[in-house]
C-alpha cells in the first residue's frame, strides 16, 4: 500500500563517547499508515527510544542523526528548518513519554499546560482552548474535567497523569503519535484502560501511532505491524500476527517465550530465557549482534547479514532457514 | 495442634494520620484494613492488587519495619514485635522493587552481599568472603562482579545482588515486593527462573507480591488478593486463576496480556475510578468500580466466606449467583 503518514529510511543515530562512537541505532527503516499501529520492540539499551526522538527531533545535542529519508505527510523533516520542526512538533506530530511524574510541569496547572499547545499553534483563543482541553480530558476518561484543569500535577495519580499527557498530545489533532513506553510505569489494569483509550482514540482519529515498548504481551493485543530491534537494529518486521505465529528471528522467540502465561503453563515451569546481556555497540559492529547470545549461531552469523523477504511484507535478518523455530502447535 | 505456621497474620490493620494541607484536619488512611493470612514453611504465597492496595504496607509489617495498629504478626509462632532486630532479620528478609536505590551505590557487591554476615558476627572474614562467593554463584553472578559498584551492573545482575544480600542470612521467609516490575521482560523471566530455583534449593518460603497476577503464579502456590486494604478473594493459585469468584479478580485476569495476537484488547468495565485509600466506599469497597454491584453493596460490607472449590471469596454476588458472566 502506498500513503505512508511517517517514512524513515536507512536512520542512524552515533552518540560520541570517550570509549568511542556509540552506534545506537543502525540503519532503521520503518514506516506508519494512516490508521495503522506499529510497534517497536526490544530491550533497554536497543535503541527503541532513540528512534522515536530522533524522528521527532529531539536527540540531546551530542547524538548525530543521519539518515535517507525521514518524512512526515510529504514533508521531509531532515531539511526543515528548526522553525518549521517547532510548529510540527505537537500540532502534526506529538509524543507521548514514559514517565508522565517527570513530562508535566509541576510548577503550572495541568489546564496551563494543556491550552499553551493549541494557542501556540495558532487552533484558536483561550476559550477554544478551554473547550478543548475539557473535552478531551473528559473524552480520555477523566471526571468532572472542568475542575482538574486547575490542578497541579501532583494532585493527580499516576494513571490519570497519563491520560493527561494523552490528552495533551491530542490537543491539535496531530497526524502522529508517538508513545514511548507508555504504560511501563503503571498497574496492569490502569495500563489495560489506557491501551484501550490509545486503540479507540487512534481509530477515531484515524491516526499513525508508533508504541515503543518493551512487552510483547502489550504489542500482540494492538500492534499492526511490529518491529522487534535488537542492538540499534530492526532484527524482524512484519504484521502482527506473521511475527508472531512464525517469528523467523531467534530474538523475537526469545522475548515471546519470556512472556508468563497463566494458561499454559504448569505450576513451577520455567520461564524461557535469553542468556547473557546486549553487546557493547561502541566501535564497529560486524554481523549479527544477536550471535553471541544465540543458540543457533553458526559461523556465517559474524559476515553482514542481508534481509530476508517473505509474504505479507514480514522482513527479517537471520541467515536461518525459515522453518528452524516453527513449533508444533 | 500442630507447629506454628512460619507467618501468621491476625486481623492486622494499619492506620495513618495524613495532613491534607497547612490548615486543613488531618484525616486517616486506613492502608491494611483487617488482613488474617497465614504462611506454612516452604509455602509461597502470591499477594496481589493495585497501587495503593496496602500490599506494600503488608510487607513492611511483615518485615518489622511498622507495627500494626490493631492485631498481631506472628512469626514461627512468637510475635515479631517481640523479637530482637537481629533475630527478625536471620527470619524474614526482603527483596524490594527497584534495585537502584536499594544497593548502596559506594559499597562493592562483596561488601553489600557480605553486610549482613559482618552485623551478625558470622564466622571470619575468610569465611565471610567465602560465603559471600557461594551466595553469588548461587544467584548467577561471576566471581568478577564481588568487587564491581552497583553502577557498573545492569538492572538484573543488581536484583540478583539483592537477592543474595537477603539470602545470605539462609532465612525462612523472604518479603519480594514486586521484584521484577523495574525490570524488562527478559531479564523478569531470569529473575522469577533464579527465584524458583532458589527456592527448590534452599526451601525458602516467599511472601510474593505483585500487581501482575500472571507473575504471582509462576512463584506462588496460593494467591491473596486485595482490596483496598482488604483481602477480597484468597486460595490455591490454580483455583484462583482457572475459576476467579471475585469480580476484582477477574478483572486482574483479564489485564493480563498473553502474547496472543488472535485476542486484540480485552474489554474491562472497572471504569475510570481511582481507588483512594482515603476515602473508602461503605459497604463492599470495591462496589463503585464493580459492573454487577447492586443495593446491598453499597451498605453492606460482604464477609470473605468459603466458597466451593476451597477458596475464599468476599462478595456478596458469589453469595447468590456464583458464577455470573464478565
Amino acid at each position: 500500500m502506498s500513503d505512508a503518514l511517517l517514512e524513515v529510511t536507512g536512520l542512524s543515530v552515533d552518540i560520541p563517547t570517550e570509549a568511542g562512537v556509540l552506534h545506537a541505532v543502525r540503519d532503521v527503516s520503518l514506516s506508519v499508515r494512516r490508521g495503522e499501529t506499529l510497534c517497536v520492540v526490544g530491550e533497554s539499551g536497543c535503541g527503541k527510544s532513540l528512534t522515536s526522538l530522533a524522528i521527532m527531533g529531539l536527540l540531546p545535542p551530542t547524538a548525530q542523526r543521519r539518515a535517507q529519508r525521514i518524512v512526515l505527510a510529504g514533508e521531509d523533516l531532515q531539511a526543515a528548518p528548526a522553525r518549521r520542526l517547532r510548529a510540527l512538533r505537537g500540532d502534526r506530530m506529538a509524543m507521548v513519554f514514559q514517565d508522565p511524574m517527570t513530562c508535566l510541569n509541576p510548577a503550572w496547572t495541568i489546564g496551563n499546560q494543556l491550552e499553551e499547545i493549541f494557542t501556540r499553534h495558532g487552533k484558536g483563543n483561550r476559550r477554544a482552548a478551554h473547550d478543548r482541553a475539557v473535552a478531551l480530558l473528559e473524552r480520555v476518561g477523566i471526571a468532572n474535567a472542568a475542575g482538574r484543569l486547575s490542578q497541579y500535577p501532583h494532585q493527580l495519580s499516576g494513571g490519570l497523569r497519563q491520560r493527561v499527557m494523552i490528552a495533551m498530545a491530542l490537543m491539535c489533532s496531530p497526524d502522529l503519535v508517538l508513545a514511548d513506553e507508555p504504560t511501563t510505569a503503571l498497574d496492569a489494569t490502569i495500563q489495560l484502560g489506557i491501551l484501550q483509550l490509545l486503540a479507540e482514540l487512534q481509530a477515531e482519529m484515524h491516526m499513525g501511532l508508533m508504541l515503543v515498548t518493551h512487552d510483547l504481551g502489550v504489542v500482540a493485543r494492538i500492534a499492526d505491524r511490529v518491529a522487534v530491534m535488537y542492538a540499534g537494529e530492526v532484527v524482524e518486521e512484519g504484521p502482527a500476527r506473521t511475527v508472531f505465529t512464525t517469528p523467523r528471528h531467534p530474538y523475537t522467540r526469545g522475548l515471546i517465550d519470556c512472556i508468563p502465561q497463566p494458561d499454559r503453563m504448569a505450576p513451577g515451569q520455567r520461564l524461557g530465557t535469553i542468556p547473557g546481556m546486549v553487546p557493547s555497540l561502541v566501535g564497529d559492529v560486524q554481523g549479527c549482534a544477536f550471535r553471541t547470545r544465540c543458540a543457533f549461531a553458526r559461523p556465517e552469523c559474524a559476515a553482514t547479514v542481508a534481509p530476508r523477504h517473505g509474504p505479507d511484507a514480514h522482513m527479517w535478518r537471520c541467515v536461518l532457514p525459515p522453518e528452524t523455530l516453527d513449533r508444533a502447535a | 495442634m500442630s507447629a506454628a505456621p512460619l507467618l501468621e497474620l491476625r486481623d492486622v490493620r494499619r492506620r495513618y494520620s495524613v495532613g491534607s494541607g497547612l490548615f486543613a484536619p488531618r484525616r486517616t488512611l486506613t492502608a491494611v484494613a483487617g488482613v488474617s493470612l497465614t504462611l506454612g514453611a516452604g509455602e509461597a504465597l502470591g499477594l496481589v492488587g493495585e497501587s495503593g492496595c496496602g500490599k506494600s504496607t503488608l510487607a513492611r509489617l511483615v518485615l518489622g519495619l511498622e507495627a500494626p495498629s490493631e492485631g498481631e504478626v506472628l512469626v514461627a509462632g512468637r510475635p515479631i514485635a517481640a523479637l530482637h532486630r537481629l533475630e527478625r532479620s536471620r527470619l524474614v528478609q526482603p527483596v524490594f522493587q527497584d534495585p537502584y536505590s536499594s544497593l548502596n551505590p559506594r559499597r562493592s557487591i562483596a561488601e553489600i552481599v557480605g553486610q549482613p554476615l559482618a552485623v551478625h558476627g558470622i564466622g571470619t572474614p575468610a569465611e565471610r568472603r567465602d560465603q559471600v562467593e557461594e551466595m553469588l554463584g548461587l544467584v548467577g553472578l561471576a566471581p568478577r562482579h564481588a568487587e564491581a559498584l552497583p553502577a557498573q551492573l545492569s538492572g538484573g545482575q543488581r536484583q540478583r545482588v539483592a537477592i543474595a544480600r537477603a539470602l545470605v542470612l539462609r532465612p525462612a521467609l523472604v518479603v519480594c515486593d514486586e521484584p521484577t516490575s523495574a525490570l524488562d521482560v527478559s531479564v523478569q523471566a531470569q529473575i522469577l527462573n533464579l527465584l524458583l530455583d532458589l527456592r527448590d534449593r534452599l526451601n525458602l518460603s516467599y511472601l510474593f507480591i505483585s500487581h501482575n497476577l500472571a507473575v504471582v503464579q509462576m512463584l506462588a502456590g496460593r494467591v491473596a488478593v486485595m482490596y483496598l486494604g482488604r483481602v477480597v478473594e484468597e486460595g490455591a493459585a490454580r483455583q484462583v486463576l482457572t475459576e476467579p469468584t471475585h469480580p476484582y479478580t477477574r478483572a486482574l485476569l483479564a489485564s493480563v496480556l498473553t502474547p496472543d495476537p488472535t485476542l486484540g484488547l480485552p474489554a474491562m468495565r472497572l471504569g475510570t475510578t481511582f481507588p483512594d485509600p482515603l476515602n473508602i466506599p461503605p459497604g463492599c469497597a470495591f462496589n463503585p468500580r464493580c459492573p454487577f454491584a447492586f443495593d446491598r453493596c453499597q451498605v453492606e460490607p460482604p464477609a470473605l466466606v468459603p466458597r466451593e472449590g476451597g477458596t475464599l471469596a468476599a462478595c456478596h454476588l458469589a453469595a447468590e449467583a456464583p458464577t455470573a458472566a464478565m
